[in-house]
């Protein structure tokens, strides 16, 4: 009596699974940032939005927790999934939390991204990955040298530099900075001097700078590598009053550094392009559900992004793009 | 309203339970009839725009995001029946989760973790209480203030940290399901039979309804006032511990922000259900629709117009519109 009961519940919980869209009929494309309503993921959006246009067959909707709680994040995915989505893109918070329901939503056959950030690779189809660590790193050091450069040719850039990082142990920091340190090879001249822990504190960022340009008087650049790491130096270059002779660079969103770049402390910000990175995910989405994105591939055309590298299970957007006095008051995130 | 309480009789009303206390009436109230006609207008409005929101499927899906709500509803249902109130469940929950979180990374057995965790709720009600109904300090006053201290606590012990990768025998318990329906539903059930039993069946919900009434009458015709005060406290502890383990094991994640505005849901629950926010009046059957009505709107409205900043908005129409049917619909405050 209990097995047959069993049984039955079994077969009642396996009834839904929505496929992959067939021709004709609309994908479904759920975008889920990390929290909604906050400037980096509303341009995310823009550029989603547009893709959605582009690509007649997608009905996009964006949505996440407007406090940034992973839990309430999950909930959507489950509820997305009841309602028969076709394709989620997650940003996870806190991959811990989302996995879960991000393998549930798999298995009931809805195909799952992430953008932005990971999760387990057994949580989802592929990554859209913003910008590969090697690309960061090369894009910092190549800034850096052209704007100790000058007028002079990159190459030529001289002088002492320094990395202000996260914490020593940051996995995602300790990448870039073996990027930087091999990029670096490219200019002879620039010497590197020494790599300083923040901990993830605006005012430690800010006291190991004083303390760099006190021991290295002609040091020349400060990398601030972490979101704290990179207005702390900034804040501790412009009180000395070195704005100009000490370059300091970074990865930020255009509007926290904005300040410090109309008033000459930094000349150059390092951020990829987020609307791309939105368009991007709507068009791998929209390809992974139409069958025309498939593990194994190694290059996917997006749009007006044109042919893009396809590494494993990670689409490379690889679009970095440097905010500077002349281009960052065109950016509002 | 202030005089309301004062012109109450208090005596008739356990010799008329049907009118009086209506925690024992078998037909619905007034406001429960309201709530059946809103559901029922809810649930048509879905029928018609997005049918595949009342497959089964999807409601039992659904339903796993509201038990722990639910749960939690059951002791306040009963401590708002005593004119009282706990404000400080969302932060027990996050003590308790804490704890939780924090033993499981002592290597503590998980059973032991489960029992700690319901210790730490039942001392944080059991505070509450010892305030309450021992040093009489007037109830919204009390689980304010642990209601701040509780998080803070959780904060502090846990650094913000959260902890997770529970194992699968506990994460079930949450995410699991018996013969097709959730874990969490059935100890809900199991509980709304047991307290719903114990408050008609026992002379205990005649006392409840007395004490919000009159709670000085009350004292004089011999029910231990304080007693019973100080354990409804620690069960809404306990309550709130139990339903942290829950969403732990279904979110598979311990942190501080757990729970973080449940209070507001669960009042705005018993109150929609007709309990009067004055004490004396109100019953489960009215909270358990109170708790359905919100649920199914949040979800609708989520699932129909995907816009999670509608969540709060509806919850504080939910409450407005509560509190208005209770002053409108209840015959005393005539």
């Amino acid at each position: 009596m209990l097995c047959v009961s069993v049984l039955t519940a079994g077969c009642g919980t396996k009834t839904t699974s929505t496929s992959g869209a067939t021709a004709g009929k609309p994908v479904n494309v759920y975008l889920l940032p990390k929290q909604k309503g906050i400037a980096y993921f509303t341009s995310c959006d823009q550029g989603a939005e547009q893709a959605a246009k582009e690509l007649s067959d997608v009905n996009l909707v964006y949505d996440g927790p407007t406090d940034g709680a992973p839990e309430e994040a999950a909930s959507l995915i489950e509820s997305w999934t009841l309602k028969g989505a076709n394709v989620i893109c997650v940003s996870p918070d806190d991959p811990n939390v989302l996995s879960p329901a991000m393998i549930k939503a798999r298995q009931q056959g809805v195909h799952v991204l992430t953008w932005d950030a990971d999760a387990p690779p057994a949580s989802r189809e592929f990554f859209v990955d913003q910008a590969t660590s090697e690309q960061i790193g090369d894009a910092l050091v190549d800034t850096m040298a052209k704007d100790i450069a000058g007028t002079a040719a990159p190459t030529d850039a001289t002088g002492k530099v320094a990395i202000v990082t996260a914490t020593l142990t940051a996995s995602n920091q300790n990448e870039w900075i073996k990027y930087i340190e091999d990029r670096l090879k490219k200019y002879p001249k620039l010497q590197l001097v020494a790599i300083k822990p923040s901990n993830d504190n605006q005012n430690v960022a800010f006291q190991v700078t004083q303390d760099l340009m006190k021991t290295y008087p002609d040091l020349k650049g400060v990398f601030g590598i972490s979101s704290v790491a990179f207005p702390g130096a900034a804040e501790a270059i412009k009180q000395a009053g070195k704005s100009g002779q000490v370059l300091v660079t970074g990865l930020s969103t255009p509007n926290d550094m904005k300040p410090y770049v109309m008033g000459g402390t930094v000349k150059s910000v390092i951020l990829w392009n987020t609307q791309d990175l939105g368009y991007l995910t709507v068009y791998a989405a929209e390809a992974v559900a139409t069958g025309k994105l498939k593990p194994g591939a190694t290059t996917f055309h997006a749009g007006r992004l044109g042919d893009l590298k396809v590494d494993g299970d990670k689409i490379l957007l690889g679009n970095i793009l440097v905010f500077n006095k002349d281009n960052i008051n065109h950016y509002n995130f | 309203m202030s005089t309301e309480q004062l012109d109450k009789p208090i005596i008739e009303q356990p010799a008329k339970p049907s009118k009086g206390s209506a925690l024992r009436g078998i037909l619905p109230s007034r406001q429960e009839i309201v709530l059946l006609v809103l559901l029922a207008g809810l649930l048509g409005l879905a029928y018609a725009l997005s049918p595949n929101f009342l497959t089964p499927t999807a409601q039992i899906g659904l339903s796993t995001h509201v038990w722990e709500l639910a749960l939690i509803a059951l002791p306040m249902t009963l401590i708002i029946l005593t004119a009282g109130i706990d404000l400080s469940v969302g932060s027990t929950m996050a003590l308790s989760a804490v704890t939780f979180g924090l033993s499981y990374q002592a290597h503590l057995p998980i059973g032991v973790c489960a029992l700690l965790t319901l210790a730490v709720g039942g001392l944080a009600g059991a505070l509450n209480g010892f305030f309450v109904a021992y040093v009489r300090v007037h109830p919204l006053i009390a689980t304010l203030a642990t209601l701040a201290a509780y998080r803070g606590i959780a904060e502090g012990l846990s650094l913000g940290r959260p902890v997770s990768g529970f194992p699968d025998s506990f994460t079930q318990l949450g995410q699991g399901t018996l013969l097709g329906f959730p874990i969490p539903g059935l100890i809900f059930l199991v509980f709304l039979v047991a307290i719903g039993l114990c408050v008609t069946r026992l002379p205990l919900g005649l006392w409840l309804s007395a004490i919000g009434y009159n709670e000085t009458a009350a004292r004089y015709s011999g029910i231990a006032v304080s007693k019973i005060k100080f354990w409804l406290y620690t069960s809404s502890g306990l309550m709130a511990a139990l339903a942290a383990l829950l969403f732990v094991a279904r979110r598979n994640t311990a942190k501080a922000d757990v729970g973080a505005g449940m209070e507001l849901g669960v009042i705005t629950a018993v109150v929609l259900g007709g309990t009067s926010i004055f004490g004396g009046r109100g019953r489960l059957f009215g909270t358990v629709l109170g708790v359905l009505l919100i649920h199914e709107t949040r979800e609708f409205v989520s699932w129909q117009w995907n816009r999670d900043e509608l969540n709060l908005i509806v919850i504080g129409m939910l409450l407005i519109l509560s509190v208005l049917a209770d002053s409108l619909l209840s015959p005393k405050a005539r």
